[in-house]
C-alpha cells in the first residue's frame, strides 16, 4: 500500500517536472516575440500602481471611473509635457547663447587656459600625471564634437521612445479604468481552498507596492527640492548656474536609480556651470572653502549633491520607507545591470522598483505557504 | 436549436435585475442600498461554486469575509467525526462569516457545503478597496453590520438573563 503511494508521488513529481520543463521551453521559444509587450505591461502596471490611489480618490469625488482615469492621466501628461517643452526650449536658448558667446576657434584656447590653471593649482607630484596641456584641450574639443554628432542618433531614439511611451500610456489607461474588474477576473482562477488567502495576498502586494512607489516618489521630490535649494545657495556665492529647476527635477528622477543616480544629477549642473562661466576669471579661479581649487564651482556642486544624497539616504528614505523592502547592495547592482542591458537608462530607472516588487511578492507568497496547513 | 446570439446581444436591455442583486437584496448587511449601489456591489462580490462535502472554510483558518448562499445548503459545525457538533444548517438567502469583515481573528467554526452550492463572497480586501472609492457604501455596510451585531448582543443578553433566572 505504502509502495503504491510512493510510486504515485514519484509519477506526480516526474509529471510536474515534465510540465515545468515543457512550459519553460515554450516560453523560451516565444520570448523574443512577447518580451517587448511584457516589458510594456510591467511599466504600465508600475504606473497603474502609482496612479491608482489618485484615480480612486477622484472617483470618490466625481463618481465616474472613466472620467477620473482620463483626468488623472491627462494631468500627468500635461505636467510632463510642460516640463519637456519648456526644458527643451530653455536648453536650446542656453545652447544658442553659449555658441554666440563662445567662438569655436577660441574654445580650444579657453580649454588651454583652463588646463594651465588646473595644473598650476595642483601640487607638483600630481601635475606630473597630467598629459601636456594641448592633449587635454584637444581631448575636450573632440569630446564636444562627438557629443554634437550623437544628437542625430538621439533624434531616432526619441522617436522610438515616443512610440513605446504611447503604447505604455494606452495600457495604463486600460489597466486603471478596468483595474478592479481585472483583479476580480484574476482571483476567480484561484481554487476554493486558497481563495481567501489569495485575495489577502493580492491586497497586501498592492498595498506594499503602492506604498513603496509612493515612498520613492516622495524621496525623488525631496531630492529635487533640496538640489534646487542647494543650487540657489551656490548662485548666491556666484556660481551663475541657470536652469536650476530642471537640474533639480533631473536630480530627483535620477535619484530613483541607486549608485548611479547621484552622479547623473551632478552632470547637468556641472555642464551648465561650465557653459555659463567659461571665460569668467573669478569662476575659473574659485577656491572651495578658500583652499581647494574648484574651477567653475565644480567641487562646490559635487559637495552640494553629496550633502543632499546624505540627507536623503540617512534621514528621508528611512523615515518614509522603513526597512521593509530594503534590497542587498549586490542585488541592487545585479538588477541595475540586468535592467540596463534590457532597456538602457530607462531599464535602470525601473530595475530596482521592479526587483523590490518581486521581493514583496515573494515574501507574501512565502508567508501564505508557511500558514497553508491552517487552510 | 436556440440561437444564443440575440439574447446575449440584448442582455440587460429589459432592465431586469440579476440573480446576484436579487440575492443581495435579501441580506440585511446591504439594507437601504440604492439600485446604483447594488450595481456597484455586484461588481465587487465573487461567485464561488462548492461541491458536496467541500469545506468553505475550516475552524482556526484566517478569515477574510462573509458568504451569502445563492443555491444549496451549508453546515456550520465544530469538531469532526464523532465529536462534530452542528451549530446551524443554512439555506438559500442565509449568510455567514460576516464577523471576519470586522476583525482579524481566525474562523470560529467549520463551514461545509452539504450539496452542490453556489455562494457569493464579500471580503475584507474588497471592503477596504471600496472605502477609498465609495465611502458612502462602506459606511452603509458597516452601519448595517453594527445593527446586526447589536441585535445579536441583545438576544444573547436576554438568553443569559433567562438562564440566570432559571
Amino acid at each position: 500500500m505504502i509502495k503504491k503511494t510512493e510510486n504515485q508521488d514519484y509519477i506526480k513529481l516526474i509529471y510536474t517536472l515534465f510540465i515545468i520543463i515543457l512550459s519553460s521551453f515554450f516560453i523560451w521559444l516565444i520570448w523574443p516575440f512577447i518580451s517587448d509587450v511584457i516589458l510594456k505591461l510591467v511599466f504600465a502596471f508600475l504606473f497603474t500602481s502609482l496612479l491608482l490611489s489618485s484615480v480612486d480618490s477622484l472617483e470618490r469625488k466625481i463618481k465616474n471611473r472613466g472620467m477620473s482615469v482620463l483626468i488623472v492621466t491627462f494631468f500627468v501628461i500635461f505636467v510632463i509635457g510642460i516640463f519637456l517643452t519648456s526644458f527643451i526650449s530653455q536648453l536650446s536658448n542656453q545652447a544658442s547663447e553659449f555658441s554666440q558667446r563662445v567662438n569655436p576657434q577660441t574654445l580650444t584656447q579657453e580649454f588651454n587656459n583652463l588646463g594651465n590653471k588646473f595644473t598650476e593649482s595642483l601640487p607638483d607630484f600630481a601635475s606630473n600625471f597630467i598629459p601636456s596641456n594641448n592633449d587635454f584641450a584637444i581631448t575636450l574639443s573632440k569630446f564636444i564634437d562627438s557629443a554634437l554628432n550623437s544628437l542625430a542618433s538621439l533624434a531616432g531614439a526619441v522617436g522610438g521612445f515616443l512610440i513605446n511611451a504611447i503604447m505604455i500610456l494606452i495600457f495604463t489607461i486600460i489597466l486603471l479604468s478596468e483595474y478592479h474588474s481585472f483583479r476580480k477576473t484574476l482571483v476567480a482562477g484561484i481554487s476554493n481552498k486558497f481563495f481567501e488567502s489569495g485575495l489577502k495576498l493580492i491586497f497586501n502586494i498592492e498595498q506594499s507596492v503602492s506604498s513603496y512607489l509612493r515612498g520613492q516618489f516622495i524621496a525623488a521630490f525631496s531630492v529635487g527640492l533640496m538640489s534646487i535649494l542647494g543650487l540657489v545657495i551656490l548662485n548666491l556665492i556666484g556660481a551663475n548656474i541657470s536652469l536650476i529647476i530642471f537640474i533639480g527635477i533631473i536630480a530627483g528622477v535620477a535619484n530613483l536609480i541607486p549608485l548611479v543616480g547621484p552622479f547623473v544629477g551632478m552632470i547637468p549642473a556641472i555642464l551648465i556651470a561650465f557653459m555659463n562661466n567659461i571665460g569668467n576669471e573669478i569662476a575659473t579661479s574659485h577656491l572651495l572653502f578658500g583652499i581647494i581649487p574648484s574651477p567653475f564651482f565644480i567641487f562646490d556642486i559635487i559637495l552640494m549633491f553629496m550633502i543632499v544624497q546624505q540627507i536623503e539616504g540617512t534621514m528621508i528614505t528611512p523615515a518614509i520607507m522603513g526597512k521593509s523592502v530594503g534590497l542587498h547592495p549586490l542585488m541592487i547592482m545585479i538588477s541595475l545591470l540586468i535592467g540596463g542591458t534590457i532597456l538602457g537608462p530607462l531599464g535602470m530607472l525601473f530595475a530596482v522598483p521592479a526587483t523590490a516588487i518581486l521581493k514583496i511578492i515573494f515574501q507574501e507568497i512565502m508567508f501564505v505557504r508557511k500558514n497553508s496547513h491552517l487552510l | 436549436m436556440k440561437n444564443g446570439l440575440w439574447p446575449n446581444l440584448f442582455k440587460g436591455w429589459d432592465n431586469k435585475e440579476s440573480e446576484t442583486i436579487n440575492t443581495l437584496k435579501l441580506i440585511p448587511v446591504f439594507k437601504n442600498f440604492t439600485k446604483k449601489e447594488f450595481l456597484e456591489l455586484e461588481k465587487l462580490v465573487h461567485h464561488r461554486n462548492f461541491s458536496e462535502n467541500e469545506f468553505i472554510f475550516k475552524n482556526n483558518a484566517p478569515g477574510e469575509g462573509m458568504y451569502i448562499i445563492m443555491k444549496g445548503s451549508i453546515k456550520i459545525s465544530i469538531g469532526d467525526g464523532k465529536n462534530e457538533k452542528i451549530l446551524a444548517n443554512l439555506q438559500e438567502g442565509d449568510f455567514f462569516g460576516e464577523l471576519a469583515l470586522f476583525d482579524d481573528e481566525p474562523r470560529s467554526a467549520n463551514a461545509i457545503s452539504l450539496s452542490e452550492s453556489k455562494l457569493i463572497g464579500f471580503f475584507t480586501p474588497d471592503l477596504l478597496a471600496l472605502k477609498d472609492r465609495n465611502p458612502v457604501i462602506t459606511n452603509k455596510i458597516l452601519f448595517n453590520l453594527g445593527q446586526i451585531l447589536g441585535e445579536r448582543l441583545r438576544q444573547t443578553n436576554s438568553l443569559l438573563l433567562d438562564q440566570q433566572k432559571k
